[in-house]
């Protein structure tokens, strides 16, 4: 072989090492590109959990980003237990959001990989039972209520469900099986027996809370449930049934009634759990107290997003519990 | 005897049974298509609505452009059906290239600083130039002494000394990278300027070896700085069209000057050709002077919901106001982290597979397998890439990184088959041939066998990442964020993608308001630049058929 042959094979693979090394140099280009832009706060928070509580953060950190526009969100709605399991207790994600209490093996799986759960309540979910204004009924057992939905028993007339009842037929108009609603009333009121009842499915399901309510407002012999933020804003139209638990005191909704638990199955509240590790970092502590001070609320929590908004105490013991975790997270 | 029956019957058969069979097959052949052209209609009637723009309006664009456009291909394609096709072509081109140009202007805008990328390019530039001095100058070193010195040029322009492997060892850096002393310089060019002199001078070049061919050195330099002043032109009129400079230069680099460039190659290279670019003349004119004259009349365009606001704006609760930029951008970052990952393993693959392996039981095995995993669900590849990197390798979930690696394993298989297909086209006797010369296998491969398979190889890549871009399965395994406000700054931060992106607005904000406005909108935006890097694939396809 000459020399010149041997010169040209050489050139090539050395043209092969100019590449992979350029390759591998492209992951080094990429770090340094980070640039603070926006005023004062930047970085990234990482958030899964609850597909509840999914669009009261995202509507949270919308109004954050606002004034914040350096910060960032990664928001994933994981279901709560998925998120906890899968992505806040291996210390992947920022905060989880969730629409129950954190279980305690989940506490302890938190534990295992140092990572302390802060809980925060920032809203509560309530559901509102509705009849027509003219439909001489105030009030509902949770039986009852299980009756008249159940797919098993699936009655025909009001009169079916109870005796006192006129001898009608049933209307009923509902959020479709698309919907957060849908699962909850499910979960408190078909599942709230001793046997775990499904959702009848001859009912107009509809994803707009603005057709329910004029389904029920036109029809005497209606009923539908809902949102309460909803209904709160349209309380002349159609009436609120008052709920009674079992112990023969009918409850009505309200704010203050789903607030402090009494509304019972009807509301519950939602969660939000930050890590504590986390709060140490100044933007993630930024949006955490912009969460809570917003939990009152009523334009993003009650009309963007349909929730109850928290009670001034109830935030002001809240922001406690918060700014307790952020002073032991950053000291 | 034979029966008179049979004689009757004989020469006589039905024709029915075949006329039937054949419209069968031709109702299979329009089915899928028949659907899924009627869903992009709708979504794309749902996302542009074109009825509610003004009657005058559509009068107007029908006058000035599309009357014209008819007109002028009409004329083209008496003249000659291939100025009609170059004509047709070259509208096609710059659609693509204003696309790919946006695309590219997006990762300048928000992820690379035009220094760190000049710094970037200079520290690959400076060492390339040593490695090829040292090879082409020095033929007595031997081959272990060249590449350690090309290594430790690029290692010294890169990460400077001791680098990473110092800082391994705790000592600290004494001489500083080139990449890190041009990145760090005080005083810099204008980022715009800084984006022409690296995108100009390679499109200058290419522009002037493509049009002026092998003309004289006079007329190669005019066109090259012709082609630069197209570029340097993008960035010093772009403040006046309202825009930054430093996009402007690269969509006057990459989107601008490519077709003009194609246009002036056609109008010098090939005569008969001409008279077809009067046919991307008018459309550009035509849209132009429609504009200006519904501007001026005060006809309102369609109210569409893929306009710039849609295509540069972040998510919102509310549809009306939701954007795609994030999910674009990061459908970008995805597809060129993919695409670095999976094309050269997949070429590798194939190569081997094609001219080394030998036809034993093992490679048969390998054969059937890679196969197989061509048609594995891609949800599978997700719990993998979760598995792997996640769960075991302990990386943050849902990164540019993570995503790249987990939808390159999804189409490498997929790069290989049609790698190899491609591979397997290039005949037998030019193999022969450079045999016969007396090229050893290792020769013949890298001269005979990828340049001549190199566009097939290309058409299939693009084809897989088509692939890849529209999976939404793998992404929602490793927990790429539904919601995300801005691009990722880098390859380890998480990112959104497209398709994700329309998975979450259609599930998790399920109403009416979303499937109306912002669903068929991101739809329309998917499809527009899937077709865009499917008519690529095509286009290389079709020259690479017509070369063989």
């Amino acid at each position: 072989m000459t020399r010149n042959e041997s010169a040209v094979r050489t050139r090539r693979q050395f043209l092969t090492g100019v590449g992979v090394v350029g390759t591998t140099a492209l992951a080094g280009c990429q770090s340094t590109g980070d640039s603070g832009s926006g005023d004062g706060l930047s970085g990234s928070i990482d958030i899964a959990g609850s597909s509840t509580v999914f669009p009261l953060a995202t509507a949270m950190s919308e109004e954050f980003r606002t004034e914040h526009d350096g910060v960032d969100f990664n928001l994933q709605s994981t279901g709560t237990g998925g998120g906890f399991a899968n992505h806040f207790c291996p210390g992947n994600t920022d905060f989880n959001n969730a629409s129950r209490q954190i279980r305690e093996q989940e506490r302890q799986q938190c534990a295992d990989n140092d990572v302390e759960p802060v809980e925060l309540t920032v809203a509560t979910d309530a559901l509102t039972v509705i009849v027509n204004n003219d439909l001489d009924i105030d009030s509902i057992t949770v039986e009852e209520l299980a009756t008249i939905w159940s797919a098993e028993e699936q009655p025909e007339l009001w009169s079916d469900v109870n005796s006192d009842w006129p001898d009608e037929p049933l209307e009923l108009y509902g959020p479709s099986d698309a919907s957060g609603t849908y699962d909850y009333f499910i979960e408190s009121v078909l599942h709230s027996g001793d046997e775990e009842l499904s959702h009848r499915q001859d009912y107009s399901g509809t994803e707009q809370d603005r057709t329910i309510i004029q389904g029920v407002e036109g029809s005497q012999y209606a009923m539908g449930y809902m949102g309460f933020a909803y209904y709160s804003t349209n309380k002349d139209r159609v009436k609120a049934l008052a709920i009674d638990n079992g112990d023969g005191e009918p409850v009505e909704p309200s704010l203050e009634t789903a607030r402090s638990g009494e509304y019972q199955p009807l509301s519950r509240p939602l969660f939000t759990y930050p890590a504590k590790s986390s709060l140490a970092e100044e933007h993630i502590a930024e949006f955490a107290r912009f969460w809570v001070e917003h939990s009152t609320s009523e334009e993003i929590v009650a009309n963007d997003v349909g929730y109850v908004p928290l009670s001034e105490e109830a935030k002001q013991e809240q922001l406690d519990v918060l700014e307790t975790a952020i002073e032991e997270a950053q000291s | 005897m034979a029966t008179n029956n049979e004689i009757e019957g004989f020469g006589r058969v039905s024709r029915t049974a075949g006329t039937l069979f054949r419209y069968l097959l031709l109702a299979a052949t329009l089915f899928g298509l028949v659907f899924v052209t009627i869903l992009l209609v709708y979504v794309a009637n749902d996302a542009i609505r074109p009825l509610t723009a003004d009657p005058g309006w559509h009068l107007t664009f029908f006058l000035t452009l599309v009357i014209p456009t008819l007109a002028a291909g009409a004329y083209a394609n008496r003249r000659d059906i291939a100025a009609l096709r170059t004509g047709v072509f070259t509208i096609g081109f710059v659609v693509v290239a204003l696309m790919f140009s946006g695309g590219a202007a997006m990762i300048f805008v928000d992820i690379v600083e035009p220094l760190t990328w000049l710094a970037f390019l200079l520290a690959l530039a400076v060492p390339t130039a040593v490695t090829m001095a040292v090879v082409s100058y020095d033929h007595r070193v031997s081959f272990v002494a060249q590449f350690v010195v090309t290594v430790a040029a690029f290692y010294l322009s890169l990460f400077g000394v001791p680098g990473p492997l110092g800082s391994l060892a705790g000592v600290s850096t004494m001489v500083p990278s080139l990449f890190g002393f041009v990145a760090g310089l005080p005083f810099a060019p204008a980022p715009w300027l800084m984006m022409a002199m690296t995108f100009g001078p390679p499109v200058a070049y290419v522009g002037s070896r493509y049009v002026a061919g092998d003309r004289d050195r006079r007329t190669h330099v005019l066109v090259g700085a012709g082609v630069l002043a197209v570029v340097l032109a993008g960035g010093a009129l772009a403040p006046f069209a309202g825009v930054d400079p430093v996009p402007g230069v690269v969509v006057a680099a990459v989107g601008i000057a490519p077709p003009l460039v194609y246009a002036a190659g056609t109008a010098v290279n090939r005569p008969t050709e001409r008279v077809g670019l009067l046919v991307p003349a008018t459309v550009v004119v035509g849209s132009l002077v429609g504009a200006v004259a519904v501007d001026v009349v005060g006809f309102a365009g369609p109210q569409s919901w893929v306009d710039w606001a849609f295509l540069t704006s972040s998510h919102s609760s509310t549809a009306a106001e939701a954007g795609f930029y994030p999910a674009i951008g990061g459908s970008i970052l995805l597809m060129l982290t993919v695409a670095v990952l999976a094309f050269p393993v997949g070429i590798g693959a194939a190569v081997y597979l094609e001219e080394y392996a030998p036809n034993n039981r093992f490679t048969r095995i390998i054969d059937v397998n890679i196969s197989n995993l061509a048609g594995v669900p891609s949800v599978v590849y997700g719990l993998l890439g979760l598995g792997l990197f996640v769960t075991y390798l302990n990386q943050p979930p849902g990164t540019v990184l993570l995503g790249g690696a987990t939808l390159g394993l999804l189409i490498l298989p997929i790069v290989i088959i049609s790698a190899r297909e491609a591979i397997r086209a290039v005949p037998e006797e030019t193999r022969a041939a450079s045999y016969g010369m007396g090229a050893t296998k290792w020769q013949t491969v890298k001269n005979v066998v990828l340049p001549r398979s190199f566009s097939g190889i290309l058409t299939g890549t693009i084809l897989a990442l088509g692939r890849a871009i529209g999976e939404t399965a793998p992404l929602i395994m490793i927990g790429a964020p539904n919601v995300k406000y801005s691009l990722p700054a880098g390859l380890s931060e998480a990112a959104s993608a497209m398709p994700l992106q329309v998975y979450a607005w259609s599930s998790l904000y399920a109403g009416d308001d979303f499937y109306q406005k912002a669903v068929p909108a991101g739809v329309v935006v998917l499809v527009a630049i899937l077709l865009a890097m499917n008519s690529i694939a095509i286009v290389l396809r079709n020259k690479y058929q017509s070369t063989e």
